[in-house]
């Protein structure tokens, strides 16, 4: 008999999980978008199933074969089912139905095919944003409620109902199950994008919090991106896109120290970031290079590949970072960009410059109750020599953040500030 | 040795997300493993069946019971006694998703 061990091993990490987004996918395009729920069902099945068998038994070698193998049969049982229901009230069946058809649905290329099609169902825009991450998360990533709840930091119930909503919604507008094409894919596109963009944010801006589920979300949003990518080697945004997630995502292990307390971008050991993703994002840096339109992605992975280009903080390239930044906000008239020209003034200019056009911002009311802007000035106040300043700007950064990880961080600056 | 039913009621699994499915697995092999000969056999039941009551040939659909109260699965077990029974319930993944109901089999009389 196997060791448990030896014989689990034979599981990749979170294989459920992403066997789970690629059934799903399947499910749906053979019984349409308005039987999600019964495509999770069947999908929340096959994996019950596997647990028995493997359970008891050994693991098979090809754990995701089975599964797939396992869904299959549970397909055709289903379609029964609904055939001979809809015979007996006399329907004409709309789903497909030969074996022949549903076996050529679960290939490997198909199944792929299944999943772009269901980043467009996700990601429609006539779909509210945060609905559209919320079921990317459940259907194509094989998310659970509560680990939903759990990346997005909202409670379960808001959850429930936002999914409950996009499902009903994509029934009653009757959003297909296809990728668009001609003069409706860029606008689909951009949506897709958008969404991609948001989820990889959410994981990245919330990696402080104690949980691995922040940078599952970014290893997500890439693998996602990477699906797109291979569809549409045409599109450079798509690329800008997938490279400013690689890029950010190198940097990850190094923004925590080992008891999870933050570590500032100066301070960070650049031998901690992953050279493999630094090396891809640079990959598809290139590949975006193409074409005439500069979109903010570009940008934004133009300044990450500088950063991570840099051999150190000292050596930065800040003015071709500035000029970057300058191009975003004129694009995206977004405050955080201002926030960001201001503290580069104070490597590229004088620290009093870059205090003055912080101070300038500071009553953006976008920019309010954004934690970082006290905490900038008060570190930057420090570094001018005025610690009673500074400590008056972190005490204010403390009253606009709740996480455990910020509030450590800013207590520490304030202990700085009476030696 | 004696023997215990252990019966399982409710229905835990539904609304497992696939990633505490995979960890589930792995934590239910290692309690199977551990358990070596004490563990005899165990299956899980379908949640549709029939229910036949009384003896005026009624045959019903289903159980018809509250989710929490459906028999979803079966351990046969050996040990001592109740309470390593008991210890063997209480060490199983299950618990939490499922109610488990530890019932010693009747001892078959000895020649």
């Amino acid at each position: 008999m196997k060791t448990p061990e030896s014989s689990t091993s034979r599981l990749v990490a979170h294989l459920f999980r992403t066997e789970a987004g690629k059934l799903v996918a399947t499910l749906t395009r053979v019984f349409g978008t308005i039987n999600i729920d019964l495509a999770e069902d069947i999908v929340q099945e096959t994996l019950i199933t596997a647990l028995h068998h493997w359970g008891n038994d050994n693991i098979p070698d090809n754990p995701a074969a089975w599964l797939t193998q396992v869904a299959k049969r549970k397909t055709l049982n289903e379609l029964k089912r609904i055939r001979s229901m809809k015979n007996h009230f006399g329907h004409q069946s709309g789903i497909p139905g030969d074996a022949d058809q549903i076996d050529g649905i679960f290939l490997d290329e198909e199944i792929k095919d299944s999943q772009l099609r269901m980043i467009f169902t996700c990601c429609h825009p006539q779909l509210p944003v945060s609905s559209q991450v919320a079921l990317t998360l459940k259907t194509l990533c094989g998310f659970g409620i509560s680990e939903i709840s759990k990346a997005l930091l909202t409670g379960e119930s808001t959850v429930n109902k936002r999914l409950y909503r996009a499902k009903q919604k994509i029934r009653k507008l009757g959003i297909s199950f296809e990728v668009p094409s001609g003069k409706h894919l860029t606008e689909r596109l951009d949506a897709v994008c958008l969404a991609l963009y948001l989820l990889f944010n959410e994981g990245y801006n919330s990696s402080f919090r104690p949980t691995v589920i922040s940078r599952d979300l970014c290893l997500e949003a890439i693998r996602l991106a990477q699906i797109l990518v291979q569809h549409f080697p045409d599109q450079p945004k798509l690329f800008a896109l997938l490279s400013l997630m690689c890029l950010h995502t190198a940097r990850f292990d190094s923004r925590t120290d080992q008891k999870g307390a933050i570590v500032i971008f100066e301070d960070q050991d650049r031998s901690l970031w992953n050279t493999q993703l630094i090396s891809k994002g640079m990959y598809y840096l290139g590949e975006a290079s193409v074409g005439k339109k500069l979109t903010e992605y570009h940008l934004e992975a133009g300044i990450a590949a500088e950063h991570c280009l840099s051999e150190s903080f000292a050596e930065t390239n800040w003015k071709s970072i500035h000029k970057q930044y300058e191009k975003l906000y004129s694009l995206n008239q977004n405050p955080i960009v201002l926030l960001n020209l201001a503290i580069i003034k104070s490597q590229t200019d004088s620290i009093a410059s870059s205090l003055l056009a912080l101070e300038k911002i500071a009553g953006n009311p976008q920019l309010k109750n954004y934690y970082l802007l006290p905490m900038t000035r008060g570190i930057l106040s420090l570094r001018s020599g005025n610690p009673a300043q500074a400590r008056g700007f972190f005490h204010h950064a403390l009253k606009l953040t709740k996480s455990p990880q910020e509030t450590a961080f800013i207590n520490a600056k304030i202990k700085s500030c009476e030696i | 040795m004696k023997e215990f039913l252990m019966i399982l009621k409710g229905d835990g699994l539904s609304t497992l997300s696939p990633e505490e499915m995979q960890k589930l697995l792995q934590r239910y092999k290692e309690w199977v493993a551990k358990l070596g000969e004490q563990y005899v056999t165990g299956q899980r039941l379908e949640n549709h069946g029939s229910l036949v009551k009384g003896k005026n040939n009624i045959v019903t659909d289903g159980p018809f019971l509250e989710p929490k109260e459906i028999i979803a699965g079966y351990f046969l077990i050996k040990a001592e006694n109740q309470k390593e029974a008991d210890a063997i319930a209480l060490s199983s993944p299950h618990l939490g998703l499922y109610t488990i109901e530890v019932r010693p089999l009747v001892q078959p009389l000895m020649h």
